[in-house]
């Protein structure tokens, strides 16, 4: 597995967030939720551009015409038809012969994402698949919402996976509970409820300005939701792979917010020498974080090939998902 | 568990300074109060009672008195 992750160049700082609203206390802000620094993209550059850069970032170095198949999740797609993924074919030149396709998941996208992909190249449909998460929440957020300013970071990650990369995933654990659907959403724009121009925002109890053409989270039914389904999730997952948490090197859970995730860590009774909660200078960047975490802890030497991880992603939809996969052995500085 | 126990563990979960704090102190009032201070009491009661109170259950807990009333009077001593 090769991974890349781009960040787009602009930053919004915890003090450029007081600037923007002076009586939001940034400290409390890193101090709580574990960012200093999100990126976010300009004017004109979509969640597709990120992904452009992620992937030539990824396939330097490599042979593109290897590539037969695309997959790019993500919640902001340029249009709503074509496929973005489509596109993203065409400015990389990936061959003719590669397949590509959308799919629309947020916190799970990674997870998922490693699924669809085992699949396709333990089916022989794939050979060499370039998986690519991207998402720009700044674009859906209100200017007035200090609360999800503080929180999201734009950004985009790419792996390259191939059979020998397969046969090192594990069993995943996948789960789903519409009913949480109204909980992290943008109303207006699709299908459902057209975007209003005319709709004022409304404050709510904490302060935050959201209309229904703009992004909303409830973060407390959120942090609900997590607590009730994140710890049982990890136990199955690891009883799916037969193994147990002391099994297991390193486990990456969605890099949501600190508070959430250490809350989560000590109910989950897991060391904190084996558990990712950094988020400092990216912020919540949706199906990003765990790629971004996993190319981090490689990178720092925390995860070496040979060890044992468990990734697990749990948000938006809701949706959730686990896997543990094995770090493959890879010729040169290749994981 | 006792009450007062109950008032000291939601002092210490939410880094409440103020000595004047009771159960019928207003959550609002107290400074610094704000949606990380509501993530602490989730947690508290997820912890402390393996309970889940809804967002909406929480926006109408004025004081710790209501909080220990929606966690059930039969919790506490």
């Amino acid at each position: 597995m090769k991974i890349e992750y781009y960040l787009p160049e602009k930053i919004f700082s915890n003090s450029d967030l007081e600037s923007a609203f002076p009586e939001w206390n940034a400290g409390k802000v890193e101090e709580k939720v574990g960012i200093r620094e999100r990126h976010v993209v300009g004017q004109n550059e979509t969640a597709l551009d990120l992904a452009y850069h992620a992937c030539e970032k990824l396939l330097a170095g490599e042979d593109r015409e290897q590539v037969d198949f695309l997959i790019l999740c993500t919640q902001s797609p340029d249009y709503f038809l074509p496929t973005s993924a489509c596109i993203l074919q065409d400015r990389l030149k990936l061959p003719k012969n590669c397949g590509a396709f959308d799919f629309n998941l947020g916190c799970s996208g990674f997870i998922y994402g490693l699924a669809i992909s085992k699949g396709l190249l333990l089916a022989g449909i794939a050979k060499k698949i370039l998986l690519v998460m991207a998402e720009t929440y700044s674009r859906h957020m209100h200017q007035d919402d200090r609360a999800d300013r503080s929180i999201f970071g734009d950004a985009s990650a790419a792996v390259l996976l191939d059979a020998g990369d397969a046969g090192n995933i594990g069993e995943f654990e996948l789960g789903t509970d519409g009913s949480g659907w109204k909980n992290l959403i943008v109303e207006a724009g699709a299908m459902r409820r057209k975007t209003d121009p005319e709709l004022k925002p409304s404050q709510d109890e904490n302060g935050n300005f959201a209309s229904a053409n703009h992004l909303y989270m409830n973060g407390q039914e959120i942090f609900n939701f997590t607590i009730e389904n994140v710890p049982a999730m990890i136990s199955k997952v690891l009883e799916k792979n037969h193994c147990g948490i002391e099994d297991v090197k390193y486990v990456i859970p969605h890099q949501a917010n600190k508070y959430m995730l250490e809350y989560l860590r000590k109910k989950m009774k897991i060391p904190a020498e084996k558990y990712h909660n950094d988020i400092l200078l990216t912020g919540n960047t949706v199906s990003s974080t765990i790629p971004i975490g996993l190319k981090d802890s490689i990178d720092k030497g925390t995860i070496k090939p040979g060890d044992k991880i468990l990734l697990a992603g749990f948000g938006v939809g809701y949706s959730w998902g686990a896997v543990v996969l094995d770090i493959g052995f890879r010729e040169k500085n290749q994981l | 568990m006792e009450k007062k126990v109950f008032i000291e563990k939601f002092r210490e979960a939410l880094e409440i300074k103020s000595a004047a704090m009771d159960e019928n102190t207003a959550l609002k009032s107290i400074d610094g109060y704000d949606s990380m201070s509501v993530m602490a009491i989730i947690a508290l009661v997820d912890e402390l009672f393996s309970k889940r109170l809804t967002a909406k259950q929480l926006a109408e807990v004025n004081n710790v008195k209501s909080l220990m009333e929606l966690i059930g009077p039969e919790n506490f001593s």
